[in-house]
């Protein structure tokens, strides 16, 4: 695999009416790599991707696709002769065409047998083959979605950014349609960016995670690492549940009502422990805590847990404790970060 | 550019009416045509309102025989020219004519009234624009939302309070925009008010610059007649802005409509086939029972009615071109649009008058270059494409909003440039709209008369200003064969329009 970034984006910043949308964003792509940059609705993601597909000028910074810069203080190029590809949310298919002339329709510059030929093929290649005549209207969304896929790969993008893959789709769907979308990403060997507020299809679809928040870039690694050791209870909650414990440091140990954790880089004083659901654990040696609410939640209990006034949240495997029950609990120290006070946004 | 078209002509109405020789004609008759104009314009805004307001309700909630047949058939007297009407009517109620000589002689009584007075053009106008009421107001009414009329019968209101109280003030916007539209063409009528010798602010203008020859006369007239328009324009924006008034967001559901029943149906029967029948069986029947023996002179005629296709398929290619551009561009810079729409205000001898101002720049500039008979043409058809851009712009601006940006995005991130991108997929999506805007060009401009009076070359006839000039020569007899023909050429298209429009509301029976 070749090294060398198939996208660098530096310094970038956009605004709009003065209020900024995406702040000092830097970021990479790994060739051949599915990066998923995931954050709340309105936190900037959607303007950074559409900053890389040239649909919006930035204010300032710099895009380079494959040593080309694509976007920087001497100008800007226009998105047709980017290189870049874009699926949208709406999957924007032209409804006067049939699925085969969109997939055709970015290949104008091939004679009208090749570009049947490849049009096809890049039907076929998402499973759509025997579609090829149908108008968009009567495709299913997932359908559509495969089209505007075909339709973005068959130019043999450097880069394909995807917005909001699974919005518009059913959840029992949603495993699905990242299976097939994870698979003809693969098999294109494209370098892909998909921006999305899903946490879970980010994670299980991510080879590196970008993670944003108020239109700034947190954090970025590989999926388990952001997922385990967030840079900040921002950051963990992007990913999921997270319970946020008033905790205070001494020597090098956070105590909060449910257990204690390792603080060693952290000052005397107090702090903010963030512990998963799944990193509280029953233990009869542990922290007494009350049981205030038990809750079904599929393939384990969802237990509501107080101690000294403060809630947190407990996901339980096999038999749950009963309501109203004493227990005891404690903290597990891989699932668990402890934060400066300071941190602490809202 | 395309809105720079629209408005070159009313910049040089003000140039000429501020500079140039003193006016041949005393202020004093400015007013008097100004006020003939006002009465006018008043009298066709109140019936138009009221016949076009009732025979919306009539076809949109109740259910009675023809009414599926009368929801488009009423909007056909579109293809009818006022001129045409003004004839047949003058003719047929003339004091002399045979239909009074046999009343006063069999029936022993005369009908109490005369074509040609203020009443009698504004009969025939209400007959010829009462149409631009009913399409505006069947589209309120169409969508307007079940559940409110239901809430109103539900609090105790009659039939007759829910439209009093409820749907009507609900249409108020879409009232005041249709009624706007047809004292737009009230002003701007030349032919009609002409032939009944009725002195409005628009045979001012074209009589200024054909008698006196005073182009600073002329755009005197036409002062009065641009600030109206623009009052008028503002009227018909204030329609639109009130369209929130309409369910848009509400789920749709059928319209409780009423059936009825014996003398009731009867009666709707009777009002919307009157209506038909004024503004379009009688006239068009009477122009060839009474004219048609008449032989024609056929060459001219053939010659006009060529003449009236061109310059109607010129005009409508150049308008579309023109506003397809300007409803591109606009998505950037919407103010543009506006502007264009004050040419669509402008009654044509204005804007005609208003041309001839930078014309007469060119001429003075480049002798020779822009003179002769493709000069007359191009003058024309731009005329034609400032006055109607706005008309234009309507339904394409309707067909483009079905294409969302992320379709256009999504072409320019497949190589396509901003323009390719509009010729790929904004336009052929919205080719449709297209096409009924250039029908709706073409036919307006088939029925065109005084700006092609004042702009057209030399010896160069249409359909409409033959008709306009045997009609003057007292040779009405031969004036029935253009205008049936004009009709006869208008009408496929205002039914292949007005089928249209009936079928794409929701609202509309299936």
């Amino acid at each position: 695999m070749n090294d060398a970034p198939a996208l660098i984006v530096r310094s970038l910043a956009k605004a709009y009416g003065g209020r900024p949308a995406v702040i000092d964003a830097n970021l990479r792509l790994q060739p051949g790599q599915i990066t998923c940059l995931l954050g709340p609705s309105g936190c900037g993601k959607s303007t950074l991707l559409r900053l890389v597909a040239g649909l919006e000028t930035p204010d300032a910074g710099e895009i380079e696709a494959g040593g080309r810069l694509l976007s920087g203080p001497g100008g800007v190029v226009a998105p047709e002769v980017r290189g870049v590809g874009l699926v949208f949310q709406d999957y924007a298919l032209f409804p006067h065409m049939t699925a085969l002339q969109n997939v055709a329709f970015g290949l104008s510059d091939l004679p009208r047998k090749a570009r049947q030929e490849r049009a096809q093929a890049m039907l076929d290649q998402v499973r759509l083959g025997a579609r090829a005549g149908a108008w968009p209207h009567t495709l299913s969304g997932g359908e559509q979605q495969r089209v505007a896929l075909a339709r973005a790969l068959a130019r043999r993008p450097e880069i394909l950014l995807l917005d909001e893959p699974f919005s518009g789709l059913d959840a029992h769907l949603k495993g699905e349609v990242r299976l097939s979308l994870t698979e003809a990403l693969r098999a294109a060997g494209a370098t892909v960016l998909v921006v999305t507020h899903d946490a879970r299809e980010a994670l299980l679809m991510a080879d590196h995670l970008v993670l944003m928040h108020a239109g700034r870039i947190i954090q970025s690694g590989v999926p388990g690492d952001c997922y385990l050791d967030p840079v900040s209870p921002d950051a963990a909650r992007l990913l999921g549940e997270a319970n946020l414990i008033e905790a205070v440091v001494s020597g090098g140990v956070a105590r909060t009502a449910f257990g204690e954790a390792s603080a060693a880089d952290l000052p005397d004083g107090p702090a903010v422990l963030m512990v998963r659901p799944e990193g509280l654990r029953l233990d009869a040696s542990g922290a007494p805590a009350q049981v205030a609410q038990v809750r079904f939640g599929g393939g384990y209990h969802e237990v509501q847990l107080e101690a000294a006034g403060q809630r947190a949240q407990m996901h339980a495997a096999g038999d749950p404790p009963g309501q109203g029950a004493a227990v005891a609990v404690r903290i597990d120290p891989a699932l668990a970060r402890v934060f400066p006070q300071a941190a602490v946004t809202v | 550019m395309a809105a720079v078209v629209a408005i070159l002509p009313l910049v040089g109405v003000g140039v000429a009416a501020l500079t140039g020789e003193t006016a041949a004609i005393p202020a004093r008759d400015i007013a008097r045509y100004a006020l003939t104009s006002a009465a006018l314009a008043t009298l066709v805004a109140l019936a138009t309102g009221l016949v076009g307001t009732l025979a919306a309700w009539l076809v949109v909630m109740h259910r009675f025989p023809g009414r599926d047949i009368f929801t488009w058939a009423l909007a056909l007297p579109l293809a009818a020219p006022a001129f045409a009407l003004a004839y047949a009517y003058a003719d047929l109620f003339d004091v002399a004519g045979d239909l009074r000589i046999w009343m006063r002689a069999d029936l022993g009584f005369d009908l109490p009234f005369e074509m040609r007075t203020l009443p009698g053009a504004a009969f025939v106008l209400t007959c010829a624009f009462y149409p631009y009421v009913y399409l505006a107001m069947r589209a309120a009414f169409v969508n307007q939302s079940a559940q409110a009329l239901e809430a109103a019968r539900a609090l105790g209101c009659t039939a007759r309070q829910v439209f009093l109280r409820v749907a009507l003030p609900m249409a108020r916007p879409a009232l005041a925009a249709g009624v706007a539209l047809a004292v737009m063409e009230t002003l701007a009528d030349f032919g009609a008010v002409q032939f009944l010798s009725v002195q409005t602010l628009t045979t001012g203008v074209v009589r200024a610059w054909f008698v006196f020859g005073s182009l600073t006369s002329a755009a005197q007239f036409a002062l009065p007649l641009l600030g109206a328009a623009a009052l008028l324009l503002w009227i018909e924006r204030w329609g639109r802005a009130g369209r929130g008034y309409e369910s848009a967001h509400a789920r749709w559901r059928p319209l409780p409509v009423t059936d009825l029943k014996g003398v009731r149906a009867a009666l709707a029967w009777l009002f919307c086939f009157a209506l038909i029948a004024f503004g379009l069986l009688i006239p068009a029947g009477w122009l060839a029972i009474a004219f048609l023996g008449v032989t024609p002179d056929w060459p001219r005629l053939i010659q006009a009615g060529a003449n009236s296709l061109t310059l109607g398929l010129m005009g409508a290619g150049v308008t579309v071109i023109l506003a397809g551009a300007l409803a591109l561009g606009s998505a950037r810079t919407p103010q543009l649009a506006r502007l264009a729409s004050l040419g669509y205000a402008t009654p044509g001898a204005v804007m005609a008058i208003g041309l001839l101002v930078p014309a007469a720049l060119v001429w003075r500039l480049a002798p020779g270059a822009a003179q002769g008979f493709g000069a007359g043409l191009i003058m024309l058809v731009y005329a034609y494409a400032a006055r109607l851009m706005a008309a234009a712009l309507e339904p394409i601006d309707a067909g483009l909003s079905r294409v969302s940006p992320s379709m256009v995005q999504a072409a320019r991130s497949l190589g396509r440039s901003p323009a390719g991108a509009a010729w790929s997929v904004q336009l052929p999506i919205a080719r449709g709209a297209l096409l009924t805007a250039g029908l709706v060009v073409f036919i307006d401009i088939l029925k065109e008369l005084p700006a092609t009076l004042i702009l057209r070359p030399f010896n160069f006839d249409t359909l409409a200003v033959i008709a306009d000039n045997y009609a003057r020569d007292e040779r009405l007899a031969n004036a029935g064969w253009p205008a049936l023909l004009i009709v006869l050429i208008a009408l496929p298209p205002v039914v292949w329009l007005t089928r249209k429009i009936a079928a794409s509301r929701p609202g509309a029976p299936a």
